[in-house]
């Protein structure tokens, strides 16, 4: 029934199944032949699910470890894109079942199945509705992989979708006592950039003409596929150059190849004063940063995390975050660089307030788990900073090298808090579900109490303070170092913020761990951490340390992509906005000197 | 014996000891022995061989680089350097450099040897690694932290023994009454002090800033661990969280450094380095010292061009715009406009920013004002990790950053350095007569003595400095093992109930006095004298020859001897109160008693080096010589900008200098050891009359000059008032925005609702409405009774019958 | 006969018998019938003129299906005529037989077969 290209799709199935295997299991569970009292089996399949998944993502990702490299393996070092998978899906419309990794999704994609891994085992205390929870859980689980392989505009926003309501669910059902509200904020804020992100998929699909891109960048895009034979290519490309019509694309790699001409088709047309590629930039940055989420709509945040049970808390920190970041690096930048050119003070911008802003309220916060939500608003900072400083200017000789450093610590600082993200809340919930509050005012003496999990929790903790030797450290320095070049002055508020991140932290832990005698109620119930909680917990202080220690490990995926994403468009600046403006003033004192 | 592969190797080595001691404990510790007891030894056991590898690299260092006398007159670096480079030549290795000399005898670059182990990141041109940079001082200080550290790892085994038992902690007051009762943590103290020597040997043997900036982080969090080693206390993690916090602000400068450097630079290297070019050929990358004082300019200072660029950011896009297209020109004519850039000294804010940052992070380090409040409170932490963490090592580290990066420092930024150590040292010895707390005296002595050296370094006396660090290291950890060991006999920090102790502890007291006596600066003028003697003169001397050189800033001079007064004043107060006259509480002075071997023998060990480091041996061997083999280039004969001039240090060494300088020290010692005699020996002068006459003083003093409330007011309400503000912006605006937008969207709902029910709903219930009145109407009709029904239909008939007929008749008419 | 006797009368009285008489006829017997229902209180008189104008139709029935009365040339319905005669006769004795149970009971319940005094149906 496939096509015969399928054949030389060695991917189809591996990707097929790394993205689908968790709805297929959903479906299954979903059926009423599973009785909703075998709790503990449904528990043990969703977990040897993720399991398998995550097995199968790390087969295709870390290849080595399974012997001989396969041709749907991904070969680590590579810059394109691997593993591509092209079927047709809705021809009438160009829309494509087209997936594909690169060193930008492959870490993203093993993250998530490897949180997804450890949320479901972090479930087990969840005894409400056992079954419509791991049932949503999993489609969580296709959802976000989805996104973060699929390469179809379409086909990525049907995912993105599909994300969106087993979230809504699993935290309005299984959440705290302001669930509904922490769900319908989530939902709305969540919709709101959808539905942008929708507007601008239809602006650019219908601006974009494949006519416009030559035969290579044809294939290149897959738009053609290169496992055609060279006949077979060459029709497929006259039949695009000889349409009389415009031939329209969802095709992710085909639009960023159209948004990078010289003339692009997004820049030529004007609506109300801005051009279609500022508008689609815009409305694609609002849908991607609610979604980060950067100060001011960040509010969602903080309710959906307090609310959420502990797993979702860990997927929600862990992986959803993360989806903004890649979206603005894998849509934003590539297909409208005018405007991200141009508005890179913006993503800069924000993503600076949203450090500052965030590691302020993370000080004020009682609540445990908010403090931790605020961290991680403070930490995406980090990430929009990085991505955003485009240095490659003129003034700079268009050198792109600090802007590659800001991007590649950007997505080192995605990995890095989700792993370390994820284990901070999972810390919270394992106090939480033991005392059923997280007051910071009513702990203290954990330390003594629990001993294991206090090192473990300490050590998580100072991940995320971006202590030296663990995972926090590298993308914040990187991240730093590099934003200098873009903007002096953002660069120091970054800075500055290294002593807040200290202060709440270092006030977090003295309050909870430190201290003589706990303060708050059931201090009976304070038992040492359990089997379990201790497999969860174990491998992120280990990949906390392994990611500090040995950075190179994510280098390799991440460096060849962002890298050669990078040059390219530093050698766009050069051909198409040579007389980009500096992106700072020149001091008082140079001036001064001038004069 | 190839020294520039074996002295990475030896030092690498006795830099992961440390390391592996640490991991050991982790997660053996709880069960080496009965509560860990062997964790000591394996601590000890590794530290000791650090310091063994450490000796072993001295060792290889001298058979290379012998050290020769030092002529006064500064010949002594030249000749060093001349033969490091002899020596260096014969390597044909990466690391060693034999740059010909340019500009005399004094402008070589000194023997080194430097690389890379291990890349964090690589990127571009830009690169992270952690590597080494060994020359003389990082040999010296290698064997002075393990050395230092070895003693107090000794020490701590006896003076910890109460955590190999349950311990009952006095200082915590339960709620609901009572001490807290815990399990001893024996092995999680070796544990931190392995991690910290670890981190502090990381720091000492880096070869790039950025490893700098590592372990500086990692020598912070040591030490919150180790302040906060009885966490149980409020004041400890308290004190833990105020050192690390105070700490950051220190490092966010030194992060702006960095990014001054990195962003404009691309390297934070020291040293140059050698890397495979891409045709295969060895292309020599710069490091910053190369960069900042280069060979070709006779290693004088200059803006690098990478800074002189960027601050010409605006010249460089229209040079790229007139030559759009043509990569290559534009580039040569860029390279072309940087000697004019830089002479109108374009970039020199960028690396005046850069060391003012580098120095923001060893003022938080180094406990310089204004962030010297930290240290003080880190006292809460056990008095070995006060001896090795708090006054020897870590605190030194910024001193030695300065140090180490004291070719890439302008006049104006020495100035500033210099400035912030005499009013460090200034402040801290003021604040230190008064203190009663036996700890916090000699913590405050610290601040002060960190002080001097930081001056020292900013006048210029780059050998000063660090031979005063050097020595220093030795005799403050002595005194600081010596007040834990009369914490261990007295069970209190607080002098006035002490006094009279030299008799039961003998060795304690007397190895102290040689600690104070070398603090002081003790000597028989131009004969000899103990440790401090040597340092100390040669900063007074180069104080002086600065000050000349720089009339308007005399008073760094007159703080430095001002500073000797001090010092001598309080130290001596500090040994009478607690060891001369007799006892003020016999409770305690009955129980003292001499400290075990296994805590004496370190500070016997201690005391003979607080008397010996600062000896020069017939031949020249001496600490003063060796750090010379390791001045920067470019730096012995002194240089000058911005009205500012740096003198050369060999000046100092010369007339009328020299003399000056010994006489100002000895007098000033004299004087202020005499004045604590008055006071506290011979009871002429009677301090608590001095305090009521000077009272407001004393008070703002005790008070420690109120800067605790002066930045709790300045700072940290602020910062927790707008945290408080920016969550109230969340919950009170934002949220508040959202919560309103969708409580419009509900009244809109509301309205919606309203139209449907009244207008669309009532227009559908209209015509139902209608339809049954009509009913109700017609049903009237139904009489049930047939006549009527007859009736009807016969009318009905008839009358359509009549219509039909009409209407036919007229139709057919029409 | 007088003068002010109609055109139509006076024609019928000097043609000979056709389908108009017959049809007179039966619209008096119609009439007649159902003056008798409209006026008639007892309820079997009403039935009586239902018979009266169930018949007088009949007789149409009957005059139209003749076609010795259809002499000018009309087209006559033949034995559908005659056979709708018989089937009315056929519903005229079923319906009386079922108005005359209603009657009964309708007497057994209100004593009295006034059809004035019966108005259970009304709306």
């Amino acid at each position: 029934m496939l096509p015969v290209a399928t054949l030389d799709q060695p991917a189809l199935w591996p990707l097929t199944a790394i993205v689908f295997l968790p709805a297929l299991v959903a479906a299954l569970l979903s059926l009423p032949i599973v009785s909703k009292g075998r709790e503990e089996a449904i528990r043990w399949i969703t977990l040897l699910t993720t399991a398998v998944v995550f097995v199968l993502s790390l087969w295709m990702a870390w290849p080595t470890l399974f012997g001989a490299v396969g041709p749907a393996q991904f070969r680590v070092g590579e810059a394109g894109m691997q593993a591509m998978v092209k079927q047709p899906w809705i021809p009438a419309f160009n829309i494509e079942y087209l997936l594909g990794v690169d060193g930008i999704s492959m870490p993203l994609v093993v993250l998530t199945t490897f949180l997804s891994m450890l949320a479901a085992a972090a479930s087990w205390p969840i005894t409400k509705h056992v079954k419509a929870y791991h049932v949503l859980f999993l489609l969580l689980e296709t959802g976000m992989l989805g996104v973060f392989v699929s390469l179809d505009f379409f086909l990525f926003y049907v995912f993105w979708e599909v994300m969106l309501l087993p979230m809504y669910f699993l935290i309005g059902i299984w959440g705290g006592p302001r669930r509904e509200y922490a769900a319908i904020k989530f939902f709305l804020y969540t919709l709101l950039g959808s539905v942008l992100m929708l507007l601008a998929i239809l602006m650019l699909y219908f601006t974009g003409d494949l006519r416009d891109l030559s035969a290579e960048q044809l294939v290149a895009a897959h738009v053609v596929s290169p496992v055609l034979d060279a006949a077979a290519q060459a029709d497929a490309v006259a039949a695009i150059k000889t349409a009389t019509s415009p031939v329209h694309t969802f095709n992710l790699l085909a639009l960023a190849q159209l948004g990078q001409l010289p003339e692009s088709p997004f820049a030529a047309v004007n609506l109300w004063g801005l051009s279609l590629e500022t508008w689609a930039f815009l409305l694609l940055l609002v849908g991607f940063v609610i979604k980060v989420p950067v100060v001011p709509v960040h509010t969602w945040l903080p309710d959906a995390h307090v609310e959420a049970p502990t797993p979702i808390s860990m997927i929600l920190a862990g992986v959803l975050l993360k989806l903004g970041g890649y979206g603005i690096l894998r849509i934003c930048y590539p297909i409208c660089p005018g405007a991200g050119l141009a508005l890179a003070w913006l993503v800069c911008g924000l993503g600076v307030v949203s450090m500052v802003y965030g590691a302020f309220a993370a000080l004020a916060q009682k609540d445990f788990k908010r403090m931790v939500a605020y961290s991680s608003v403070s930490h995406m900072g980090y990430v929009m900073l990085g991505l955003g400083v485009w240095s490659a200017v003129a003034g700079n000789e268009f050198r792109w090298d600090a802007w590659a450093q800001g991007v590649n610590g950007a997505m080192f600082q995605m990995l890095a808090h989700g792993i370390s993200s994820a284990g901070m809340f999972f810390m919270v919930g394992v106090l939480y579900d033991r005392v059923h509050h997280r007051n910071l005012e009513e702990f203290g003496g954990i330390f003594n109490r629990m001993p294991v999990y206090s090192g473990l929790a300490v050590a998580i903790f100072f991940a995320g303070l971006g202590l030296p030797g663990l995972c926090g450290f590298i993308g914040e320095v990187l991240v730093t170092l590099s934003s200098w070049n873009y903007s002096r002055v953002l660069a120091v508020i970054s800075a500055f913020t290294v002593i807040l991140t200290a202060a709440y932290i270092l006030w977090a832990i003295q309050r909870v761990y430190l201290g003589a005698e706990y303060k708050g109620p059931h201090g009976d119930h304070l038992t040492p951490i359990t089997g379990r909680e201790l497999a969860i917990a174990t491998p992120l202080v280990f990949l906390a340390i392994l990611f500090g220690v040995a950075p190179q490990t994510l280098f390799n995926y991440v460096t060849p992509t962002v890298n050669r994403q990078v040059e390219t468009l530093a050698e766009w600046t050069r051909t198409v906005k040579p007389d980009a403006p500096a992106a700072q003033p020149p001091l008082a004192a140079d001036a001064t000197a001038r004069r | 014996m190839d020294p520039a592969s074996q002295l990475p190797m030896l030092l690498g080595l006795a830099w992961l000891a440390p390391l592996a001691s640490f991991l050991a404990i982790l997660f053996f510790g709880p069960r080496m022995g009965s509560h860990g007891r062997n964790a000591a030894w394996v601590a000890t056991a590794a530290i000791v061989t650090s310091l063994v590898l450490s000796l072993a690299a001295f060792v290889t260092w001298l058979g290379v680089h012998p050290v020769q006398a030092a002529a006064h007159g500064g010949h002594a670096a030249a000749h060093a350097s001349d033969h490091a480079d002899a020596a260096a030549a014969e390597q044909d290795d990466a690391g060693a450099h034999a740059d010909a000399a340019v500009h005399g005898g004094h402008a070589e670059v000194p023997a080194h040897y430097a690389g890379d182990w291990y890349t964090l990141y690589e990127g571009g041109r830009l690169r992270l690694s952690i590597g080494w940079y060994v020359d003389a001082l990082t040999v010296l200080m290698f064997v002075v932290v393990t050395f230092i550290a070895t003693c107090i790892h000794v020490y701590a085994s006896g003076y910890m023994h109460d955590e190999l038992h349950d311990v009952t902690d006095h200082e915590v007051h339960l709620a609901g009454g009572g001490h807290l009762h815990r399990p001893g943590r024996f092995p999680r103290f070796f544990q931190a002090l392995s991690l910290f020597c670890f981190s502090m040997l990381g720091i000492v043997i880096a070869g790039n800033l950025a490893m700098v900036f590592i372990f500086w982080e990692l020598v912070g969090i040591c030490s919150w661990f180790l302040i906060g080693f009885y966490y149980e206390r409020t004041s400890a993690s308290t004190a833990a969280n105020k050192a690390f916090i105070v700490n950051r602000v220190g490092d966010f400068g030194m992060l702006i450094g960095l990014m001054a450097l990195w962003g404009a630079l691309g390297t934070l290297q020291f040293a140059d380095a050698q890397v495979a070019g891409p045709d295969g050929s060895v292309v020599t990358t710069p490091g910053l010292f190369s960069l900042v004082r280069p060979a070709a300019g006779g290693h004088a200072l200059q803006v690098p061009d990478g800074m002189v660029t960027f601050a010409a950011a605006d010249e460089v896009a229209r040079i790229a715009a007139d030559h759009a297209g043509n990569p290559a020109d534009a580039a040569s004519e860029v390279a072309s406009r940087i000697s004019d850039w830089r002479a109108i000294g374009l970039g020199h804010w960028l690396l005046v920013v850069a060391g003012l940052g580098i120095f923001c992070g060893c003022v938080g380090k180094s406990a310089q004002f204004p962030l010297f409040v930290w240290l003080p409170d880190a006292m809460e932490g056990p008095t070995p990790v006060s001896a090795l963490v708090h006054s020897a090592t870590m605190v030194a580290a910024g001193v030695y950053l300065v140090g180490r990066f004291f070719p890439v420092l302008t006049p104006e930024v020495l100035l500033v350095i210099a400035y912030a150590g005499a009013i460090t040292l200034f402040i801290a010895a003021t604040i230190a007569l008064v203190a009663n707390d036996i700890k916090r005296v000699l913590a405050y002595s610290t601040v002060s003595q960190l002080g001097y050296m930081m001056l020292a370094l900013g006048v210029g006396g780059w050998v000063a400095g660090l031979f005063h660090l050097v020595t220093h290291a030795f005799f403050k950890s002595l005194l600081f093992l010596c007040s834990g060991s009369v914490i261990h006999a007295c069970h209190t920090n607080d002098m006035r109930k002490m006094g009279g102790l030299a008799r039961v502890m003998p060795y304690t007291a007397g190895t102290m006095l040689v600690g104070c006596l070398a603090i002081i600066g003790a000597g028989v003028p131009f004969v000899i004298g103990l440790s401090g003697y040597y340092s100390k003169d040669s900063i007074l001397a180069q104080a002086l020859c600065f000050s000349q050189a720089n009339p308007r800033h005399a008073i760094l001079f007159w703080a430095v001897a001002g500073g000797a007064f001090l010092t001598a004043f309080y130290m001596f107060r500090l040994w009478f109160m607690t060891f001369a006259g007799q006892p003020r509480d016999h409770h305690i002075a009955d129980h003292a008693h001499e400290s075990p071997n296994v805590m004496v023998t370190p500070l016997v060990t201690l005391a003979v080096l607080a008397v010996v480091a600062g000896w020069t041996l017939p031949g020249g061997f001496g600490i003063a010589n060796l750090l010379e083999q390791a001045r920067p280039a470019g730096t012995a004969e002194g240089f000058a900008a911005a009205g500012i001039t740096i003198p050369a240090e060999h000046l100092s060494h010369g007339e009328p200098f020299h003399t000056i300088a010994t006489w100002t020290a000895f007098g000033t010692a004299l004087a202020g050891v005499l004045l604590a005699a008055a006071m506290y020996v011979w009871r002429s002068i009677s301090p608590a009359a001095v305090a009521a006459v000077f009272r407001p003083l004393y008070a703002f003093l005790a008070g420690r000059w109120y800067f605790d409330e002066l930045y709790d007011a300045l700072f940290v309400k602020p910062v927790l008032g707008i945290a408080s503000l920016a969550s109230g912006v969340d919950r009170g605006i934002i949220d508040r925005i959202i919560d309103g937008v969708a409580w419009t969207a509900r009244q809109l709902a509301g309205i919606d609702a309203w139209i449907d029910r009244t207008l669309v709903d009532g227009l559908v219930n209209a015509t139902a409405n209608a339809t049954w009145n009509a009913g109700l109407e017609l049903k009237k009709l139904q009489t049930g009774r047939l006549r009527q029904y007859v009736m009807f239909i016969v009318v009905g008939t008839v009358a359509l019958y009549v219509l039909a007929s009409m209407l036919l008749s007229s139709s057919l008419a029409g | 006969m007088q003068p002010s006797l109609s055109p139509l009368v006076a024609s019928l009285l000097t043609e000979p018998v056709g389908v108009t008489h017959y049809l007179v006829v039966g619209a008096i017997l119609f009439t007649a019938g159902v003056a008798c229902m409209a006026v008639k209180r007892n309820a079997l008189g009403v039935l009586m003129g239902i018979e009266l104008v169930l018949n007088g139709a009949n007789v149409n029935f009957v005059a139209f299906a003749s076609p010795y009365l259809q002499a000018e040339g009309g087209k006559s319905l033949g034995l559908d005529g005659q056979a709708i005669a018989l089937f009315v006769i056929l519903l005229a004795a079923a319906e009386a037989a079922v108005a005359l149970a209603i009657t009964l009971n309708f007497y057994n319940n209100h004593a009295t077969v006034d059809v004035d005094r019966a108005d259970d149906l009304k709306g």
